[in-house]
């Protein structure tokens, strides 16, 4: 019986078809709907999740190939009281989603960012964030956003990515 | 404050118009005693089926437990805690109205922002009348009825206070969801008169005394989405988040060349696929090449029910269909873009409109004056000819939606931008009477994962309602693919126009000439959202007009989207009105102001046409924040100006753009002002405007589909490619809100200008004048 790493748990998916891309595993066998469907080929960015602290399209990966990695999700990423992240509070507090279907994605790769850097620049921004698509065109929400994260972070990062998918 | 109610757009598609009676705040007695029991909504928000009996035991607890909640009308419950429940009716697509609405009602209930929980509305037209996303209307269309709900509540708990504290009325006031008493100081939560106020006759609404501006405490400010914390993280709110016991998943494929119908597939290799529970055909429903939201209508296709999404969208993979192509397009957009330039200099049959007089609407010419006679006595006469494509909506959630069919009910799942349709069209399919569709469909709201139009049509909808009959009493979630959604859209209609205009010997705009192309599926109206509304500024404000059209047939499907025809006008419209004001010898906001004359309504019959008042005030105070001027301002760079009006708002937006010799377009910055009338959600009204002037520049750049023999040419993102992060330009977003008009809707009027306001500044940095949208087809790229 196959299982997986996710969010710090270790979760248990059955006997699964390991053609099955992680998006369909997390959504369809372990009810975690937070992460996206948008396009299936890898353009999008709706689907991002952290596989060992690295922003990966989670359509992309057949479950299959996934054995000891450390999985992390957007609903892994508030502390288990519910205390939001830098980056979820800057969030809520530019109104950055509008739709709010991509948002996913976005705070996956934005927390990726951050981790490695808390300092970004805006090209530093660009090439960390255009792997995601906003429809409803946020983006510049979406900048200030990570500036205002990584002021609230006050320079440190939310996890070793080496770890285990533990939050700060 | 004067409030001016009727805001309707002039330009309200037909398909809206059985939906727009501007709903009354009735609340009969029945009405509001039933209404906990029979919509079963909960604080949390939990939707329960109760009306078909599927509900769970869960929802049921759950709704067990909120009996103490007090119910003041269908928009207003008090919780046993004191918290506050505010109803918002109308589907949530990212235009902010699950903030926006209920916004309203808290002001005028006097609450306490943070004392409010804000709870989607079940669709139910006896207690919310129309609720529908589009047309920017919801705002305009509600505002007056938030209000009236908002001060009904606020009478209702006063009343109560004053029988119960046995206190005269006239002594007690509101603030920040209390009870004051002013004379001895003391106040009480309104949660303390809660059953009393529940059981307090409904005030007439012309008893009620409304807010007057400068007494408002929340709107006017910026509020953030209700959902933003449930959407950061993670949480199921989205069509396709449903969950359900005992779930398939189902895929749906359709015919590439549209409109073609399946006689058969190879059922028993497919049926033998792991996961797979099902597959069947389904027959065409209706006319589905017409947009038609509450028709019922459908494609035929092929079903593939499984236990999860990836079994079913493996397996379609797999499919091979014969299809019957005797009814499919043929249509091919190269052969009608050769055909529409081998006639730009062609006259076309003269354009009709419909005139809304007092003995009922009638078809008259839509030309007025003679500008044929006065382009031949011009000082000036410029032409142009100008081309934009198809388009897709790109809505980032593919249409998705859950149906359970049981008993010969249906209950639905649907992220809808016109549920209520989707529950006629549901009963249409399902032959069930129009008497009886209140009872036995049952469709529940969820959140839109970007609507711009394309959930205004329900055919996915109606897809899954009809594969959930086949698998009766098991709920099914049908998921579209990218490639279904951008194969299968209702889309933005291509189309043509060969402008000439005349100007006068002091550079006034005096005539005005239109050659519409368009493309039609009956040969006697073009398509939805292809037509030539004879309104759109200039031509609604110079004497000399002549219009005509050539329909070309072609079914391909066609719907609104983001500010329908006018998201293709502004380009061409605005682009030509600056080739004018370069002919004419002026500056451009000189040219535009000129244009415009005298403040006053375009149409003075019609209240809802453009007031050149207001237009003047946007395009003056976006020059005037942009420091906007004619010409380069280094070489290379220049600032471009743009104006558009539509659904009732006003917005001038300009550009700064850096053009290198290859072509490489760099976007600095732009400005935008709006007038939407009195902003009541600042935060909603800047994240419109901000998010309309990158769609635009996104369209404006790369958005082009094309068909060849029925067959859309682009599948997916890497053939149709969105505007992303490194490409957004700086913004700065500012809005005149004049007084006395009360609030319209900004997620439509918000994109169009933005379209020639680049192509204006191309040209003012480079000369070059650019008359076709996409702007890749000519080379240019936006970095």
């Amino acid at each position: 019986m196959a299982t997986l790493n996710i969010n710090g748990q270790t979760m248990d998916i059955g006997e699964i078809d390991p053609s099955t891309p992680l998006l369909w595993v997390l959504r369809d066998e372990l009810g975690l709907v937070g992460t996206k469907y948008g396009c299936g080929i890898a353009q999008c960015g709706a689907c991002t999740v952290h596989m060992n602290g690295a922003p990966v399209r989670s359509c992309q990966i057949p479950v299959g190939n996934l054995t000891d990695q450390q999985i992390t999700t957007i609903e892994g990423l508030a502390a288990a009281d519910g205390t939001l992240t830098p980056v979820q509070e800057a969030w809520v507090e530019l109104d950055v989603p509008q739709c709010g279907y991509c948002q996913a994605g976005q705070i996956m790769s934005a927390t990726a960012l951050l981790n490695n850097n808390q300092n970004p620049s805006d090209a530093d921004i660009d090439a960390a964030m255009s792997g995601n698509i906003c429809r409803c065109a946020t983006y510049s929400r979406i900048r200030q956003a990570i500036k205002d994260a990584a002021a609230k972070m006050n320079g440190t990062a939310f996890y070793d990515a080496a770890q285990t998918g533990e939050i700060a | 404050m004067k409030l001016i109610t009727d805001n309707l757009s002039p330009e309200l598609p037909g398909f809206f118009q059985d939906l727009t009676s501007t709903p009354k705040l009735e609340i009969p007695e029945l009405s509001r005693r039933q209404f906990f029991k029979v919509s079963g909504i909960t604080g949390g928000g939990l939707v329960i089926g109760l009306a078909l009996g599927t509900g769970s035991n869960k929802a049921k607890a759950q709704s067990a437990a909120a009996d103490a909640t007090s119910t003041l009308s269908p928009y207003v419950q008090i919780q046993p805690n004191g918290r506050i429940n505010i109803f918002s009716k109308n589907p949530e697509c990212g235009q902010g109205i699950k903030t926006g609405l209920p916004l309203i009602i808290a002001d005028e209930l006097d609450c306490a922002w943070e004392d409010v929980d804000v709870v989607q509305a079940d669709i139910d037209a006896s207690k919310y009348g129309a609720q529908f996303a589009g047309g920017s209307l919801s705002t305009p269309m509600n505002w007056m009825a938030m209000r009236q709900a908002g001060a009904t509540g606020r009478a209702m708990i006063l009343a109560a206070a004053a029988q119960q504290l046995n206190i005269p009325l006239t002594e007690l006031s509101t603030s920040n969801t209390k009870v004051v008493h002013a004379t001895s100081g003391r106040e009480w939560g309104y949660g303390e008169f809660a059953e009393l106020a529940a059981t307090m006759p409904v005030p007439d609404a012309a008893s009620l005394t409304l807010k007057t501006k400068d007494q408002f405490t929340l709107m006017g400010k910026r509020f953030t989405g209700v959902d933003n914390h449930d959407i950061v993280t993670g949480k199921p709110l989205f069509g396709a988040d449903t969950r359900l016991d005992g779930m398939l998943f189902a895929s749906y494929t359709k015919c590439p060349q549209i409109g073609g119908r399946a006689l058969s597939f190879n059922e028993s290799h497919i049926k033998s696929l792991r996961g797979v529970v099902d597959a069947f055909i389904l027959d065409e429903f209706g006319n589905p090449k017409m947009f038609n939201p509450g028709g019922g209508d459908m494609f035929s296709g092929v079903a593939i029910v499984a236990e999860s999404t990836w079994a079913a969208l493996k397996a379609k993979r797999e499919l091979e269909i014969e299809w019957d192509l005797s009814n499919a397009e043929v249509s091919s957009w190269s052969e009608i873009v050769e055909r529409a330039y081998a006639m730009k200099d062609e006259d076309g049959e003269p354009l009709m409109t419909t005139s809304r007089g007092p003995n009922g609407p009638t078809t008259v010419p839509a030309s007025k004056g003679d500008a044929e006679a006065v382009l031949q006595n011009a000082a000036t006469v410029v032409s142009g000819f100008y081309e934009y494509p198809y388009v897709s909506h790109a809505q980032l959630e593919p249409e998705t939606c859950t149906a359970l069919y049981q008993n010969g009910n249906v209950e639905i799942w649907a992220p809808a931008q016109i549920p209520q349709s989707g529950e006629s069209g549901s009963a249409v399919l399902l032959g069930i009477p129009a008497e009886e569709a209140a009872q036995r469909v049952v469709l529940h709201q969820t959140r839109i994962g970007g609507g711009f139009g394309r959930k205004l049509a329900n055919d996915y909808v109606f897809e899954v309602v009809a594969i959930a009959r086949r698998m009766e009493g098991r709920p099914v979630l049908l998921q579209w693919t990218r490639e279904d959604d951008m194969g299968g859209d209702y889309f933005r209609p291509g189309g043509f126009h060969s402008y000439t205009a005349g100007l006068d010997s002091v550079g006034n705009l005096t005539a005005w000439q239109d050659h519409f192309f368009t493309s039609t599926g009956n040969d006697t109206a073009p398509m939805t959202s292809a037509d030539l509304n004879p309104n759109v500024f200039p031509k609604d404000v110079i004497d000399n007009v002549k219009l005509s059209q050539t329909m070309f047939h072609n079914a391909i499907p066609t719907g609104p989207m983001r500010a329908p025809a006018s998201n293709a006008f502004a380009f061409s419209f605005q682009g030509f009105m600056h080739e004018l004001a370069i002919a004419s010898g002026k500056s451009h906001v000189d040219f535009l102001l000129d244009t415009l004359g005298d403040p006053r309504l375009a149409n003075p019959e019609n209240p809802q046409s453009m007031h050149t008042g207001r237009a003047a005030n946007v395009i003056s105070e976006v020059a005037r924040i942009s420091g906007y001027e004619q010409g380069a301002s280094e070489p290379g760079r220049a600032k471009g100006l743009s104006f558009y009006f539509c659904h009732s708002g006003y917005v001038a937006q300009v550009a700064d753009v850096s053009v290198n010799a290859n072509k490489e377009v760099k976007i600095h910055k732009v400005w935008a002002v709006g007038d939407f009338g009195f902003i009541h959600n600042l935060s909603g009204a800047e994240n419109q405007m901000e998010g309309g002037i990158i769609d635009g520049i996104s369209q404006l750049f790369n958005a082009k589909i094309t068909f060849e023999n029925g067959i859309i040419q682009q599948q997916n993102f890497h053939q149709y490619p969105l505007l992303r992060m490194p490409q957004a330009p700086e913004l700065e977003v500012s809005f005149l809100e004049p007084e006395e008009f009360s609030p319209t809707g900004g997620g439509e009027p918000s994109m169009p200008p933005v379209l020639a306001a680049v192509t204006n500044a191309i040209y003012n940095a480079t000369g070059d004048r650019i008359r076709k949208m996409p702007l890749f087809e000519l080379g240019y790229k936006l970095v």
